[in-house]
């Protein structure tokens, strides 16, 4: 290896390994791949010197974005699954503006109403609007799931990427750390951390992801331990490249398929893990309308005819939300499948 | 082989035993349980002298080792609302999640697994279909959504018993169990056929599987004894996690069914700050989890020679 030309640019090697996975464990140089990787870096070595094409490669390959997405719509069930989100997504965000009451506003004189002109889904147990307690309980299944996700996905990551890069007993610490908060049941653990910090979102947040970032972790470790083994990662390394620079600039893109992929698949989780713990009274303040709580408070009304609204409105958003995000994530898995094995 | 299960055991013991750690820091952080709360009020000597009683006023590191050395001698100790004894509430309720695990685990297996076989071997025909989208639809389900569905319209149907029970009467267990095993199992036996169903659509396209029916063994040969061996491993692995977590008690559908098991013990225990009681359980919770995951380890690598050299 010592006999290596240096690369023309940083970049366009990295462009070409960075989103392509090394063909060199096919074994056959006349492979083709499904993005044309051969023809990408051989390209990439050509133009590397002009500088329209240099800038061009700094701004990452626009074909693997358009790869993923074409792949991604292939699959009809995750196009749906991503309209949902998106829905869901708006109406979290522009909850305010659409809410024709306010969900908090409680009319004890008209409770457990059906639905009718005045409530499009009818009152809850409290008299609240149902229709604006749902996409209230919408923002807040947003906020706690996408943001849990978020943090478990940055501390699973980090941790992740240094026990596979540094292996040693960093590695064997992080491993041991993971299997002792994996073997705690989820909903107990949270339910303790909860009442150690007090009912609120924030506690709720910070429980779903104490126990969340370890699968996060175990993913990204996996990933990192087979790929830190890559020639690219050896080049980089023989041309002097730090730790930090080798791990987030060539180990992180090619072993974030799995993570991100894992991370969709716990929004649900989350959100569920959220209204159960809720459902409990634990967590969320009595008065928030959240899903679970709602389906809580109208648990004596289970059996009641006409009172069906109470449940099965906050039961079918739970599962609409739920399958949505684990469609999208079905969906991104297949879409960056080749990446998957490739990366490997 | 034997260097591999002594690993794992070091490695299960070591677990345990940072989980009674974090379950006794947890515990603590709970606050004083003694203290006056709300409409309970104690007066400040009183609270002292209970403390002093269950050893709270000792130093942490003292309490901890005192607690650890009790759990080794399986002296549970005793609980702070009515001095009854940790063990023997344990005891009195174990049963009952256990049957209950052991049920949802036979339903879950009995479904999922046919389900997933028919899926598999009947590819794109109505059955896989059927299959394909029940399993879909239902891991989006939370247990406790369906749990709340089955109280509503299933309690008194057929024979199912009436939940909850009205007083005085007696129904026998395996009455008793149908309902919340058949909640846990349904939400499983999704996940179970889908991953049966993915695993034995992968071992169908082996180069053996061709040789086995080229060979002319009956297509039940081929099926039953050839790919369902090979495809049954990662769903073991599976089904003996689940029963891990179950057997910790599966706190909400307990809760809602009022199955008097190690789950609903647990969650009432947590409403009155129950210290002894909550540390029992999740530490029982965490012992039978990693206890079944250790012993789905050691099959594992009896099943597949691969894993061993590792």
């Amino acid at each position: 290896m010592t006999t290596l030309p240096p690369p023309p640019d940083a970049h366009p090697s990295e462009a070409g390994q960075g989103r392509t996975p090394p063909t060199e464990t096919t074994g056959d140089p006349d492979a083709v791949h499904p993005s044309g990787a051969l023809d990408q870096r051989a390209v990439s070595a050509v133009e590397a010197k002009t500088p329209a094409t240099r800038k061009q490669k700094r701004s990452g390959s626009p074909s693997a974005m358009a790869d993923i997405w074409n792949r991604y719509k292939r699959n009809k069930l995750a196009v749906i699954g991503l309209v949902a989100v998106a829905v869901i997504l708006l109406m979290a965000i522009f909850q305010p503006l659409i809410t024709p009451y306010d969900p908090f506003e409680q009319n004890l004189y008209n409770t457990t109403a059906p639905p009718d002109g005045d409530h499009i889904l009818g009152t809850d147990v409290l008299g609240r609007d149902m229709f604006s307690a749902l996409v209230y309980g919408a923002r807040l299944a947003m906020v706690v799931g996408i943001g849990t996700m978020l943090m478990s996905a940055i501390v699973g990551v980090s941790f992740g990427a240094l026990a596979g890069y540094r292996k040693g007993l960093a590695d064997t610490l992080t491993m041991r750390f993971t299997d002792i908060l994996l073997a705690f049941p989820l909903l107990v653990g949270a339910i303790l951390v909860v009442r150690i910090f007090g009912q609120g979102v924030l506690p709720v947040a910070i429980a779903l992801v104490v126990f969340g970032w370890p699968t996060s972790a175990r993913l990204m470790r996996g990933q990192t331990l087979a790929l830190r083994e890559s020639e690219y990662v050896e080049a980089a390394r023989s041309i002097g490249a730090s730790d930090t620079r080798i791990v987030i600039r060539h180990i992180l893109p090619n072993a974030i398929a799995p993570v991100v992929v894992y991370a969709f698949t716990s929004v649900g989780v989350v959100i569920v893990a959220m209204a159960a713990l809720s459902f409990l009274g634990v967590g969320v303040p009595a008065d928030v309308p959240e899903w679970g709580r709602l389906i809580s408070q109208s648990y004596s009304f289970i059996r009641v005819p006409g009172s069906e609204h109470l449940w099965l409105a906050p039961a079918i958003a739970i599962v609409i939300t739920t399958l949505a995000f684990a469609f999208v994530a079905d969906g991104l898995r297949d879409a960056l499948d080749p990446k998957l094995r490739g990366g490997n | 082989m034997g260097k591999f299960i002594l690993r794992r055991i070091g490695q299960a013991a070591l677990v345990v035993l940072a989980a009674t750690l974090l379950v006794f820091l947890g515990t603590f952080a709970l606050g004083d349980p003694f203290a006056s709360t709300g409409d309970r009020q104690v007066s400040p000597a009183v609270a002292e002298q209970n403390r002093a009683i269950f050893g709270l006023d000792k130093p942490l590191p003292v309490q901890y080792l005192t607690y650890v050395g009790n759990l080794a001698t399986g002296n549970l100790g005793v609980e702070y609302d009515q001095r009854r004894p940790v063990a023997d509430m344990l005891i009195e309720v174990l049963p009952n999640t256990a049957r209950l695990a052991i049920v949802a685990i036979i339903i879950d297996i009995l479904i999922g697994v046919i389900a997933g076989i028919i899926a598999a071997v009947k590819r794109y025909s109505f059955v896989d279909v059927l299959v394909t989208v029940t399993s879909t639809i239902a891991i989006g389900v939370p247990t406790f959504v369906l749990a709340v569905i089955f109280l509503a319209y299933l309690s008194g149907w057929g024979p199912f018993p009436v939940v909850p029970r009205p007083f005085g009467s007696e129904v026998p267990w395996y009455q008793e169990v149908l309902l919340p095993a058949f909640t846990l199992a349904i939400v499983d036996a999704a996940f179970v056929a889908r991953l049966m169903r993915g695993s034995m659509l992968e071992v169908l396209r082996a180069d053996y599987i061709r040789t086995a029916r080229a060979k002319g063994l009956s297509e039940r040969t081929v099926i039953g004894k050839h790919a369902l061996r090979n495809s049954i491993i990662p769903v073991v692995t599976y089904v003996g996690v689940s029963l891990g977590g179950l057997l910790g008690g599966a706190l909400i559908t307990e809760t809602i069914f009022q199955y008097n098991g190690v789950g609903y013990l647990l969650y009432r225990a947590i409403g009155g700050n129950n210290v002894p009681i909550i540390a029992a359980v999740v530490i029982f919770a965490v012992l039978a989890f990693v206890l079944l995951s250790l012993i789905v380890d050691i099959l594992y690598a009896f099943l597949d020679p691969r894993i061993r050299l590792e």
